[in-house]
């Protein structure tokens, strides 16, 4: 190459800028956020904003007494645990299926199993709306349980579809040969195989359980609410409690970024369902 | 029952309980809607389902001009938001395509706004969009400009909307055009360097068609994802001021859970469903190929 050193060096030191500038413009938001939930309310309202301020952390603290947020946290917390391990049962056999044995359509299954994520959720609540509610589960943490499960089991049996298609045959072959039935094959050998996949699969349908905020709206009331619902609880009539609305929402995404830090290997499989490897 | 039979029916064992689960809470609710939108059915007033056959598509199409402004508005949407968002996504993910130190930490930081929960994102912005306290405006301020009403202003609510999503998303694209970028091959680079080829050469001529496959399918995702903006809307807008913000999602929720008037609710859902249908046959088509 015979571009010179020093302009090497130039182009580097304006590529290194634009970067910093990208992440100041990524970072900037959610740093806003984390500011005002440490403010005082009477701090946070004023203008211009303050810089330098004493940082409090009793906006945390408040927040459970303004509101039950101790109770959505924890309705949060049990909708997508319990669902995110359902759509991981179901849908960890189903992947199995569809990739180990071979019949006729099982490639057009696999695919009608991907549309369906495709669903605008919009469009499905309406009925499930109904069903829920002649069924007399409005407000019930079973509803979430029963929808989030249902619409992660697509994503779940996709993602884990290409891990188990990554097993050496081989493996299995000699589990079989030995005497193992499909059964026993799957839960000794090929489950254990793909444990690194199960828990990013995991991650990420608890991610989107967490995150939720459509089905959560409709179908929960007082009791059965969840975080993402409770949030846009503190926008009132009277006005929005920033500072406390802002350490909700802390607490609601920092988990989110800690997990997310976790599946970082698989993290572009996760978001393409395993389009992009 | 026997080892044998057991052995024979384990595809319908494995494969059969998400089949159904998906028929019975997915494909039925789905099939039952298309019920609904066949008949004129108010949940507030009560009574019963009428059957009112095409009507309430007919109304839609015909009689309701606030559908073809929400249309229009979501069509603006989805292509600006996701036009720029594969831009930009495009850009970040060159830029880090190079030999970095720290892409670990960078990757971390890229996926927040993607993980964040989407309320909470809303959130943010309706801070930073504050007329009367938002830092934005406190930065327009300070470089001598006028304020804004980010949100309030029926011109300029869209375009911030979309300034929102662009920052939620952007992210998104650069991570998996990255993730592209690195696995592409490196002997065609090697070879055109050694030829002599300039930078905006090797894009054009090398990196850019090698990359589409990726490109289309981050493409599709972001598409499917925009038509179906819901929190940030429901955050930052409700809709307004006016239409000026009305997402097909949101004006369908308004049909079914503000005035409570399922079936035209349904109708509108169907019409949805139906474009994103469409587009997710182009992006299996693609998927597929692929796979093949």
């Amino acid at each position: 190459m015979n571009i010179s050193l020093g302009k090497r060096k130039t182009v580097n030191f304006f590529l290194a800028i634009i970067t910093i500038v990208v992440f100041v413009f990524i970072l900037f938001p959610p740093l806003m956020l984390f500011m005002t939930s440490i403010k005082r309310n009477v701090d946070a309202l004023r203008y211009p904003p303050v810089w330098i301020f004493r940082p409090i952390g009793s906006n945390y603290l408040e927040i459970f007494n303004l509101i039950p947020f101790g109770n959505y946290l924890i309705n949060s917390l049990i909708v997508a645990t319990i669902s995110t391990f359902l759509a991981l049962f179901i849908g960890s056999m189903a992947a199995y299926g569809l990739t180990r044995f071979q019949f006729r359509r099982s490639k057009d299954l696999s695919f009608w199993i991907l549309s369906i994520r495709m669903t605008p959720p919009v469009a499905s609540i309406i009925p499930i709306f109904i069903i829920m509610r002649t069924l007399k589960l409005l407000d019930s943490p079973i509803a979430l349980v029963i929808a989030y499960f249902t619409f992660n089991i697509p994503f779940a049996v996709w993602l884990l579809r290409s891990f188990f298609l990554e097993i050496p045959r081989e493996i299995e072959e000699s589990a079989m040969v030995d005497g193992c039935s499909s059964y026993s094959t799957f839960f000794r050998i090929s489950l254990p195989l793909i444990a690194p996949g199960l828990a990013a699969t995991g991650i990420f349908t608890f991610i989107f359980s967490w995150n939720e905020f459509l089905f959560a709206l409709i179908l929960t009331g007082t009791r059965a609410q969840t975080v993402p619902v409770a949030l846009t609880g503190f926008i009132r009539e009277t006005g929005i409690m920033w500072s406390h609305m802002a350490a909700a929402g802390v607490l609601a995404m920092v988990p989110m970024i800690l997990f997310t830090a976790l599946a970082q290997k698989n993290l572009v499989k996760g978001l393409t369902m395993g389009a992009i490897k | 029952m026997t080892f044998k039979n057991l052995e024979k029916i384990a595809p319908f064992v494995f494969i059969g309980p998400a089949v159904i689960i998906l028929f019975l809470i997915v494909i039925f609710p789905m099939v039952y809607s298309i019920g609904i939108s066949l008949s004129e059915w108010n949940l507030m007033r009560g009574g019963n389902w009428k059957f009112v056959g095409l009507r309430n598509y007919y109304y839609t199409f015909f009689q309701d001009p606030d559908f073809y402004t929400s249309l229009k508005v979501t069509l603006i949407y989805v292509a600006t938001a996701v036009g720029l968002e594969l831009l930009l996504g495009l850009g970040v993910a060159l830029l880090l395509n190079r030999p970095l130190k720290k892409i670990g930490i960078m990757r971390t930081i890229l996926v927040i706004p993607t993980t964040m929960t989407p309320v909470v994102v809303g959130i943010i912005w309706r801070l930073l969009y504050n007329p009367e306290l938002g830092v934005l405006n406190y930065f327009l301020e300070l470089f001598g400009f006028q304020k804004l009403n980010w949100l309030g202003d029926p011109n300029l609510a869209l375009p911030s909307v979309i300034m929102a999503d662009i920052w939620e998303w952007t992210p998104f694209m650069a991570l998996i055009l990255l993730a592209g970028l690195q696995s592409l091959p490196k002997e065609p680079f090697e070879a055109s360097i050694v030829d002599g080829a300039s930078y905006l050469q090797l894009f054009r001529y090398i990196t850019f068609p090698l990359l589409l496959p990726t490109l289309i399918v981050a493409l599709l995702l972001r598409v499917m994802d925009a038509f179906k903006t819901f929190d940030l809307i429901f955050v930052l807008t409700k809709g307004g001021p006016g239409l000026s913000t009305e997402l097909l999602s949101f004006y369908t929720y308004k049909y079914g859970f503000k005035f409570f008037h399922m079936g035209r609710a349904s109708a509108l859902s169907y019409i949805l469903f139906l474009i994103l249908f469409v587009i997710t046959q182009f992006f299996l088509k693609y998927y597929r190929s692929g796979e093949e």
